[in-house]
């Protein structure tokens, strides 16, 4: 127990500069409402803490599992949609709808896991593509779900906790801020369990995995599982965040790919290279995308974002993390 | 009676335009087995210069084919040369990535100079007009984008199996190291193969802007059809994909007619079947 | 005893036959050789054995088990540990990480694991590289990386795939220090492949000679060594080389 509680709050492991780094982010994030006031820039904030957590999620599949997963957002709207169906018809509290739509993603991708992780590479990410498009189909064509018009969560009368529903977004940011931590520390925890170490080996090298008594197969069945499960925690705060959702909200490919991007920029298979992604791409998202809105010069945000990611697949495969550590060990 | 056969010769027609759009994908992965998420924008590229054509300078938009063969084979030789050389010797994730970041640059490129507006050509010698073969009624400018496109592959056919520079080009696809040995200039030939599946697709890019909408995200849905194609044909063949193509034109065809909603869904669930179950596709062993 | 026993292996890719009735065994706390020129065929009967390749036709029995067919990791960890041809490390771990892949093998804890990995870096003089990444090194120590990785599994039969190959005299007589050192100390059965004459003809106790998919010799090094079959078997290569 003692030993299990040591994995998921220490950072011992890592260098100074890290903790200290990570110290004076958090105290950030802490005072950050109280300094900015502005609604735009804590939405902001909200944003990028939302995408952090997404990051991380995917980081395990794909940063530590080495899979390209282009589907994530399929989990998220599982999520999302566990989380306001629930609500809407029988008015269940946010906190049992969280870990219903974790367990519901986490089923589904164990389902296609199976048969999907027969194919490697690049077969293996136009198949996740595929099924989460599928999955987007299906929640647009069907009735129950609310179709394309999605789903209104009714707007509460008194601020709660039950149902997460408040006046300010203040308590949001304290709310995805620790929905942020909770998933970090798991990250902290996976990275220096066993099976962190596998799915970093498979990743590597499949030959040298099985060499070594790892059965690759499961490892990734179970790496992808987890990756879905914990994309559902950020679909269900995005339901009571912005209290509406539909499939073209929560589940496009253009969000699994921002997902998959974050890490990717940010430095896949680091702890901190989804944050750093998020922290990068999310403000410039929110600031340049509404600042070129306002000129009419829509879509330059993406081109910016697209020469980004060329940039990085053909120089940086390591992303920002990659560059931060060759730094370090230059001046070692 | 009159409605299966007509379902089933718009879905072989459907088919013809399909093949030509996968022929490229498939071409570029046989050669230097990377797949070009870009494809789809490629195609949007022919579109947009149909479009033009016909719009602004009011010319028929069957004139935009050469003008589109002509662009997508520079965009394919310029996306080799400045992007895919480079990632060529990455991990896969940043293959992936790349074309995915050319893929997202073209089509925000398009929607900065079009904006997000769903545009369609009005005017054009086949635009609304009908075939009749007695028994059914057609729509011409699909008959006649079928036909040309089913003659464009043919060419593209010609040259890669009875040329001397088709040779090369498919010994560097069956060991790009061994053909390096015999002479090939292989980065030449990765750049060709590039090139013809830019034109390829930008040419059929131009014939389906004749009775589909254009709008700046239309390649992603077009990259996922030539995909399903591409697998189901056996990745890297080029006869197969020519099948597949029309087997996809049909399955889209037909369930579209049932269940329109959900036409693409059966063309991704395809993919996923065939990638999982017959991974060389329905005709490779 | 037996450890090792192969019992009429086939291996066929369609229609090319690789293994063509191969039978050997292996006692406990041996040293087999295994030589052949390229293409005999020793890179697959390795594979075979190690669950990477699932043979046509034949038994292998290890401890008396029965493990045809069975899948490599298994195989892994029922005893049998490999290094490969050619340089197999997990690049983007460190030296540490690496050979903790290996213990992760038999235990959960990973301060169990990082011991056990500590004690093997000491044993190969991996100690002071701990923290580098395996592809900052030299050849010669992305080997002794791949011994450790698999003696952290704690196997029983130890198969050494061209550990020697590239390196120079003196990392070879190195390497092969280390590895009568190792085989001491842990009490290991050694099965190896190596195309460096005077490395297997030193270290083995017997050898097993390939040529073209078929076993044609076994026996102390110096008697299979004078065998004309053996002579003829590998003045082919050298003439096909020219």
């Amino acid at each position: 127990m003692g030993r299990l509680l040591k994995d998921i709050f220490s950072f011992e492991d890592r260098p100074r500069f890290e903790r200290i780094g990570f110290l004076i982010f958090i105290l950030i994030v802490l005072v950050f409402p109280w300094i900015i006031k502005s609604a735009y820039g804590r939405a902001v904030m909200i944003k990028f803490l939302l995408f952090a957590l997404f990051g991380l999620g995917w980081n395990l599949i794909g940063g530590y599992g080495g899979q390209v997963d282009l589907g994530q957002a399929k989990n998220v709207g599982f999520g999302a949609y566990a989380t306001g169906l629930m609500m809407l018809w029988w008015n269940v509290p946010f906190w049992v709808t969280v870990p219903v739509g974790m367990i519901i993603a986490a089923a589904e991708s164990f389902g296609v896991a199976y048969p999907m992780f027969r194919l490697k590479g690049h077969y293996f990410a136009i198949a996740t593509l595929c099924v989460a498009l599928v999955w987007k189909e299906l929640f647009v064509f069907w009735d129950w779900t609310g179709g394309a018009r999605g789903v209104e969560i009714p707007i509460r009368p008194t601020p709660n906790f039950t149902y997460m529903q408040f006046g300010s977004p203040i308590y949001y940011h304290y709310f995805i801020f620790f929905l942020f931590m909770t998933q970090l520390l798991f990250m902290n925890w996976f990275r220096k369990s066993k099976l962190g170490y596998e799915c970093q080996a498979v990743r590597d090298n499949e030959d040298v995995a099985a060499s070594l008594g790892i059965n690759v197969y499961r490892t990734k069945v179970i790496a992808y599982t987890i990756t879905g499960g914990l994309g559902g925690v950020g679909g269900s705060f995005m339901t009571v965040y912005y209290l509406y959702i539909d499939p073209d909200f929560v589940m496009p490919l253009d969000l699994s790919i921002l997902i998959a991007m974050t890490v990717m920029v940010g430095g896949a298979g680091s702890i901190w290279g989804p944050v750093i992604g998020a922290a990068l791409l999310i403000p410039l998202d929110m600031y340049l995308g509404a600042w070129l809105g306002a000129q009419k010069r829509l879509g330059i945000d993406f081109m910016i974002y697209a020469v980004i990611m060329m940039f990085i697949a053909a120089r940086e495969p390591k992303g920002i993390w990659g560059i931060i550590e060759r730094m370090r060990k230059k001046r070692a | 009676m009159e409605l299966t056969t007509q379902l089933i010769i718009y879905g072989v027609l459907m088919g013809l335009v399909f093949a030509l759009i996968a022929l490229g994908l498939s071409l570029i992965f046989g050669v230097m087995n990377i797949v070009n998420f870009a494809h789809g924008e490629f195609l949007m590229v022919g579109m947009y210069i149909a479009y033009l054509l016909s719009t602004f300078l009011h010319l028929d938009p069957l004139l935009s084919l050469p003008i589109a063969a002509m662009a997508g084979y520079l965009l394919g030789i310029m996306s080799y040369h400045l992007l895919i050389h480079q990632i060529l010797r990455g991990p896969m994730v940043a293959q992936l990535f790349g074309t995915f970041g050319l893929m997202l640059f073209l089509r925000y490129l398009a929607m900065y100079i079009f904006t997000p507006d769903v545009r369609s050509i009005k005017q054009g010698l086949l635009v609304g007009k009908t075939l009749s073969l007695g028994w059914v009624t057609l729509d011409l400018s699909k008959s006649v984008s079928a036909a040309l496109c089913m003659i464009s592959f043919g060419i593209v056919y010609w040259m890669i199996y009875k040329t001397k520079l088709g040779r090369a080009l498919r010994a560097t696809s069956i060991d790009s190291e061994a053909a390096q040995y015999m002479g090939i200039d292989t980065k030449k030939m990765n750049a060709l193969a590039w090139g013809i599946g830019g034109a390829t697709v930008s040419l059929a890019g131009s014939l389906l802007a004749h009775f589909y909408y254009v709008t700046p995200t239309v390649g992603m849905l077009f990259t996922l059809i030539a995909f399903a194609i591409v697998a189901l044909g056996g990745f890297g063949s080029i006869s197969g994909a020519f099948v597949a193509g029309i087997i996809i034109g049909l399955i889209m065809v037909i369930s579209g007619h049932f269940l329109s909603e959900l036409k693409f869904t059966f063309v991704y669930i395809v993919y996923f079947l065939v990638v999982v179950f017959r991974p060389r596709g329905l005709f490779g062993w | 005893m037996r450890l090792l026993e192969v019992k009429h292996l086939f291996k066929e890719f369609g229609g090319v036959v690789a293994n063509s009735d191969i039978s050997l065994e292996v006692e406990e706390g041996m040293t087999m050789g295994l030589i052949g020129p390229n293409g005999a065929g020793k890179t697959t009967l390795f594979n075979c054995i190690a669950g990477y390749y699932r043979p046509t036709r034949g038994k292998i029995l290890f401890d008396g088990k029965d493990i045809t067919g069975w899948p490599s990791h298994q195989v892994a960890r029922i005893g049998i540990a490999r290094t490969f041809q050619g340089m197999k490390t997990l690049p983007n771990m460190t030296v540490e990480e690496n050979v903790m892949v290996g213990a992760f093998c038999r235990t959960k804890n990973r301060e169990v694991a990082r011991g056990e990995a500590q004690e093997i870096m000491e044993l190969l003089n991996l100690r002071e590289k701990a923290q580098s990444l395996p592809t900052e090194l030299p050849i010669a120590i992305q080997r002794r990386i791949e011994l450790a990785r698999a003696l952290a599994t704690k196997p029983k039969l130890l198969m050494l795939d061209e550990i020697a190959a590239g390196l120079n005299p003196l990392e070879i007589k190195e390497i092969l220090q280390t590895i009568k050192r190792i085989k001491e100390e842990r009490r290991l059965t050694l099965f190896l492949i190596e195309h460096v004459m005077e490395f297997i003809m030193t270290i083995s106790e017997t050898v097993i000679v390939m040529a073209a998919g078929r076993k044609i010799a076994e026996g102390p090094p110096e008697k299979v060594a004078r065998e004309p079959k053996v002579i003829e078997a590998y003045l082919g290569e050298k003439y096909a080389k020219g």
